[in-house]
């Protein structure tokens, strides 16, 4: 069984490098065949025009990664509550970019994430778009951007999926949770970037209009806890971010502002009306660079609003996220970081308990409302290209865990630990 | 008497291992200069752009040519010197800078050379390429460039 779902996974990683590699390999072939054209030299055949160079920026890089977890209670992505735990995390993501002309890039990556119910493993674009530099000078720069980009929330939303980037095996939960990625992981559309370099530091935005990838079961079950009949459906969306990095990085800071909105279109039977959905995260984010430690804060307001679906009356909540992160190098090779992460669904319902007297809980407990999080992790980069990371979590509540993966709300344990471990290649 | 002898070894220990880290220090910190193609006009460039450049933020030269940027390996003391004197960060600054831009499409990584030797002839032969030798290892391929 898990050695049928490996291979289908290998045969798609393949696929996915000769997706990437044949249009490349293609490229090349017309300059062989110009070669093998010239050999038996033959005056009467018409000279081929001059090819234009091949193109040498044409960069590709990937990934490779392995999880192993194993809960106490609660399954993280997959059974890991099991006596044997869980293999069932695994991404894997390749990309290319080009620059065909100085000024334009192209970018595309694709990705497979197999993670507990809600993330089978399929391959999909998890970016892909077109890049110009309108302008570029000295101290100065802007453009403009047209695709499939990632959503700018946070420092880590961009590359979350990319073991490599992150602070920890699992992103601090209270922002990046796993269960709601899909509304803000990457969305359609168009973003404007700029940036603007001086001694006083170095501010950059991107702002964009775009439409949220909400299509699928687990945005559906992100957004209702529960599959529906009928299914969501993007509508035009905001999103936006600041960035302002001191001295070249040494202090970082960012604001990001989303408005994600969606539509429910209701099923042949189906109890709800046509309602809509508004996700409203905004997110603060601090980081401070030294030689071997680096801290790093970030505070989110996630508001979420439901209307007019008839049945359920209009909900209008605010969700409260926050983390503390200290991260030591002892050596380049090995790095230290501990975390301190709390989320509360509704701010004004810190311990859930309002929220499970209502009708609206259907009987599931308060600790689903919230959820602090001590975690102390390792990581060993092995070599450059190879690291390992282990962690351990105390968690007490049950807030962000996913639904799909603890189906049965009476199976959910407020106080529970999840220890896990990594192995990932990068190229 | 064999404690003070002891500790006359440990002293002569503490100062051998001195020597070495102060050896390696020593070969980090050997003069070098950052190079360019001898095409790229730029003879000076500000500390803002030269850290936007290696920064992979900043591709293109003011008369409009492409930016191709060439590093040594995170691990090399050369490296290291270079990032913090010059750019004023730490290599895992870079490394993670440059991943951010790689992981979500909206940059490209440098080019990592294997030597000096490498550098100087990348360099020297790439249109609009930037890196940096140390002095002993630089000839007129190359063009130097100043900081401001």
């Amino acid at each position: 069984m898990s050695s049928k779902s490996n291979n289908s996974m290998r045969n798609r990683f393949v696929g996915a490098i000769i997706l990437i590699a044949l249009p490349a390999l293609l490229w090349s072939l017309p300059a062989q065949a110009e070669k093998l054209l010239k050999l038996p030299k033959l005056p009467e055949l018409p000279k081929l025009p001059e090819l234009p160079k091949l193109p040498h920026n044409l960069q590709i890089h990937g990934f490779a990664s392995q999880s192993w977890l194993k809960s106490s209670d609660n399954n993280v992505f997959g059974k890991s509550s099991s006596d044997s735990g869980s293999f069932g995390f695994t991404e894997v993501g390749l990309n290319a970019s080009m620059r065909p002309l100085t000024r334009l890039q192209f970018s595309a990556q694709m990705l497979s994430r197999r993670a507990g119910e809600g993330s089978p493993g399929n391959v999909r674009l998890d970016y892909g778009f077109m890049d110009y530099t309108y302008f570029s000078g000295e101290s100065s720069q802007l453009g403009i951007r047209l695709g499939r980009m990632k959503t700018p929330l946070g420092f880590y939303n961009d590359t979350r999926d990319v073991p490599f980037t992150r602070p920890s095996i699992l992103l601090p939960q209270s922002i990046y949770f796993d269960r709601t990625r899909k509304l803000a992981l990457a969305a359609d559309g168009v973003h404007l970037y700029g940036e603007r370099r001086s001694d006083m530091g170095d501010i950059s935005f991107q702002a964009g209009v775009v439409r949220p990838l909400v299509r699928g079961d687990e945005a559906e079950v992100a957004v209702f806890q529960q599959l529906l009949p009928g299914h969501l459906a993007p509508e035009i969306s905001y999103t936006s971010r600041v960035n302002y990095d001191l001295d070249g990085g040494r202090i970082r800071f960012a604001v990001s502002a989303s408005q994600l909105n969606m539509s429910y279109a209701p099923g042949a039977v189906d109890g709800l009306r046509a309602g809509s959905v508004r996700f409203t995260p905004l997110i603060f984010s601090a980081q401070y660079n030294a030689e071997r430690w680096s801290l790093t804060s970030e505070y989110a307001l996630r508001r979420l609003e439901y209307n007019n679906f008839g049945v359920i009356p209009n909900l209008d909540f605010v969700g409260e996220s926050y983390y503390f992160q200290g991260a030591y190098r002892f050596t380049p090779e090995w790095e230290a970081v501990v975390r301190y992460d709390v989320l509360h669904t509704d701010r004004d319902d810190r311990d859930g308990s309002k929220w499970a007297a209502s009708p609206a809980s259907r009987g599931r407990p308060a600790h689903t409302r919230y959820a602090k999080d001590i975690t102390v992790g390792l990581r060993w980069n092995v070599t450059p290209e190879f690291m390992l990371r282990a962690e351990y979590h105390n968690v007490n509540g049950t807030g962000w865990l996913s639904t799909l993966d603890n189906p049965n709300p009476g199976d959910l344990v407020q106080r529970w630990h999840l220890f896990s471990v990594l192995g990932s290649y990068r190229f | 008497m064999t404690v003070s002898i002891n500790i006359g070894r440990f002293i002569l220990f503490v100062c051998l291992l001195l020597g070495i880290i102060y050896a390696g220090t020593a070969r980090a910190t050997e003069p070098y200069e950052i190079v360019t193609y001898p095409g790229v006009k730029e003879k000076t460039l500000s500390k803002n752009s030269l850290r936007a450049i290696f920064g992979m933020r900043l591709h293109i030269w003011p008369d409009g040519a492409a930016v191709r940027v060439f590093v040594m390996p995170d691990d090399s003391p050369l490296h290291a010197a270079f990032s913090k004197e010059k750019l004023n960060v730490f290599p895992y600054q870079l490394r993670s800078a440059w991943d951010r831009l790689v992981f979500s499409g909206t940059g490209q990584a440098p080019t990592t050379v294997g030597s000096p030797e490498e550098m100087l002839a990348r360099v020297a032969s790439t249109p609009g390429a930037i890196g940096y030798l140390t002095k002993s290892k630089i000839d007129d391929r190359v063009n130097v460039l100043e900081i401001k």
